[in-house]
């Protein structure tokens, strides 16, 4: 028996929600965290996609977390000559108004908030949490881990660790569960955070993320030896700009970062004519920073076909290989893992039970989890790389579209519609969850009103307010009700569709060339109508009753 | 940057960062293993190493920001890299 029955390194994205679940179910449970206070060291984009949303922990789902901005898109710039500052543009990704921005495809945020704010719910729940502690090993009893060794030497047991510890994994390693990653599957990735006034961002990012590829002679995106880009996310008040470069090349040459990445800084922001002329008159820069992503891991056949557990021991998000190989999103795979080992170690403590054969359980249902499997196995921005190479307009089109425009569609409808099948077939309520939760989200990021900030719930005074508030109230409340009304149906309907979402992906490839003139003709004629109605939504949102939003 | 704790070291090189004291030193050099071929000093953002005579070389770690690049990049795995003491090391807000 140990001091408790689960330990969790690592209080990032992942260790959270694995102690929330655990704290939940009753266990004893312990949180190890290096840095002094939690989401300190931990550095991103940051866009959380919306499947980390709606197919992750229910405490996110329902909770009221700090977010930066909701995205509705993604402007991917082609430049094919940064001096004349001749580029194409492909924005064929977007959520159109007037569901947008209400509806979101995701929502920007700081870690270090974020990161807290999981901790905070964990803690509520029941969980301790040491922070300043580094965990160096594990104790190995009896070929099983039975707690963690920190720096100090202390030794603290437990009957199962979960080992949340991100990228490095250096517990991982001395417990021989994982190998180092090779260079030319890490990306290292330069952040710079600059301040922004919200008027200004509001009328130039809007809602939509910018991405920049092209060719290495312009000296505006890294290479990668494998086409990449510069990519910039729109917070608050402030923007990251974020372009990195894989740490060995095809050649086996080893990239003079230094060199490169400031070079390009530079270049960028002096030349790109969006940046130069938007952008920098209001920006001020107030952070530089970096870090190391796994980007391509899930492509290495030999680390995938590690298990990410041992006796007594499961690896989640960074710490288990699990980031995007395509978007770089490592978040939503962290939650999902996390609440899913959360799962198999609750399991496992109930029939006592921590053997390898037993955990195995966790990897089948990572191998089964369809969000996961699609975005570590994703192949386009690897592929980009012979575009570069072979210097094809054509195909750096095509790879862009497919990876960041509405092409996308060709390879996540098929994941996206099966998990939300599963979801829908084993609860179809959570459709009503799911409508709250982005109405919620826009309602708490337009007042800025999260757990713990302290801001007073927003809503409007006056009496033309409160007829409108009265209106929107109703009406949400009888969709609500529509929808509860109509869950037997849609419960069917996931049934049907779920043996079918297989084929949606090819019919989307032979489809799309069909559907997205007609997609974007639509767009162009009605959007005056979307705009004036999303328009209206919105302000119906932000004038609503919080209260109408909570769980 | 007013976080709360202890007192830090900032540097006008990398504005919204923080340093903590009492690091150790975390990362270290086999010089009987490094063969001098630079990759760490070039991945390294911070610029941390040196090669002198053949070998690599820590100039200092007090901008390290612990990506571990220096390490991923060893072949000889020369290089041996653990985390600062608890509480330590980089830090930042705005990540
Ligand atoms: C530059 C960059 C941009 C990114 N952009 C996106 C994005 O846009 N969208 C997205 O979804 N994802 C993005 N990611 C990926 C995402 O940040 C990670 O996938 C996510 O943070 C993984 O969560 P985790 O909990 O597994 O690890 P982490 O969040 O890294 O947490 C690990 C925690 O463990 C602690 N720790 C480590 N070792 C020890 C130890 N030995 N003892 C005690 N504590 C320890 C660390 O201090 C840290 O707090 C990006 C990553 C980077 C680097």
């Amino acid at each position: 028996m140990g001091e408790y029955d689960v330990i969790i390194i690592g209080a990032g994205f992942a260790g959270p929600v694995a102690a929330k679940k655990c704290a939940d179910a009753g266990l004893r449970t312990l949180m190890t965290e290096r840095s002094e206070n939690v989401g300190e060291k931990v550095i991103s984009g940051l866009t959380i996609p919306i499947y980390g949303f709606l197919f992750g922990p229910s405490f996110i789902r329902d909770g009221n977390p700090p977010i930066e901005r909701p995205v509705d898109g993604i402007i991917n710039y082609i430049i094919k000559d940064i001096e004349q500052g001749d580029m194409e543009i492909d924005d064929s990704l977007k959520i159109p108004k007037p569901f947008s921005p209400v509806y979101a495809f995701g929502y920007n945020a700081y870690c270090k908030p974020f990161c807290e704010w999981e901790a905070r719910k964990a803690i509520e729940a029941g969980a301790e949490l040491r922070t300043s502690t580094v965990v160096t090993d594990v104790i190995m009893e009896a070929g099983c881990v039975q707690g963690v060794i920190t720096e100090t030497g202390e030794k603290i047991r437990s009957r199962i660790v979960i080992d949340a510890e991100g990228s490095q994994g250096l517990v991982a390693l001395k417990a021989g569960v994982r190998k180092r990653y090779p260079p030319e599957t890490i990306s290292l990735a330069d952040v710079y955070d600059y301040e922004m006034p919200k008027d200004r961002l509001d009328e130039i990012f809007g809602f939509s993320l910018r991405f920049c590829w092209g060719w290495d002679e312009q000296r505006c995106a890294p290479p990668l030896g494998h086409g990449n880009g510069l990519m910039v996310w729109p917070y608050r008040e402030s923007i990251h700009y974020m372009h990195d470069q894989c740490l060995r090349m095809d050649s086996a040459n080893v990239p003079n970062l230094r060199k490169l990445l400031s070079e390009y800084h530079g270049n960028i922001t002096s030349k790109l004519p969006w940046w130069k002329e938007d952008v920098a008159p209001h920006a001020r820069l107030r952070a530089h920073m970096w870090e190391g992503f796994e980007i391509f891991v899930g492509l290495n056949q030999e680390l995938r076909s590690m298990p990410n557990h041992t006796d007594g021991m499961i690896l989640v998000g960074d710490a288990a290989g699990l980031e995007s190989t395509e978007l770089c999103d490592g978040v939503p795979q962290a939650w999902i893992s996390a609440d899913m080992a959360a799962d198999v170690a609750i399991e496992a403590l109930k029939a006592n039970n921590t053997s390898r054969s037993f955990l195995s359980r966790y990897d089948k249902r990572i191998k089964a989890h369809p969000i996961l499997q699609w975005s570590m196995s994703g192949t386009n921005r690897f592929n980009l790389r012979y575009a570069q190479q072979e210097h094809d307009l054509a195909k750096l089109r095509r790879y862009v579209h497919d990876g960041w425009g509405l092409g996308a569609l060709a390879h996540l409808s098929t994941p996206l519609v099966k998990t939300a099948c599963r979801h829908v077939m084993a609860n179809p309520l959570i459709l009503m969850k799911w409508r709250k939760m982005f109405h919620r989200y826009y309602f708490n990021w337009h007042h800025g009103r999260f757990d713990y900030s302290g801001a007073p719930a927003g809503s409007r005074e006056g009496a033309r307010g409160r007829k409108e508030d009265a209106r929107f109230r109703a009406s949400f409340r009888t969709k609500q009700i529509l929808l509860a009304a109509l869950t037997p149906l849609l419960w069917v309907l996931a049934m049907l569709s779920y043996p079918l979402a297989g084929t949606l992906n090819p019919a989307m490839k032979v489809l799309l060339p069909a559907i997205e003139p007609v997609y974007a003709a639509i767009l162009r004629i009605t959007a005056r109508l979307a705009g004036w109605l999303s328009r209206r939504k919105v302000s119906l949102v932000v004038n609503s009753d919080p209260s109408l939003f909570e769980v | 940057m007013g976080m709360k704790g202890k007192t830090a070291r900032v540097s006008e090189k990398f504005p919204g960062v923080e340093w903590v004291e009492g690091t150790g030193s975390f990362i270290t050099v086999d010089t009987q293993r490094c063969t001098g071929c630079g990759n760490c000093m070039k991945v390294c953002l911070a610029d941390c190493y040196e090669v002198a005579g053949g070998k690599a070389r820590i100039k200092g770690l007090d901008l390290c920001m612990e990506c571990g690049s220096c390490w991923y990049v060893c072949a000889e795995e020369a290089i041996a890299f653990t985390w600062p003491k608890g509480g330590t090391g980089f830090r930042t807000r705005w990540g």
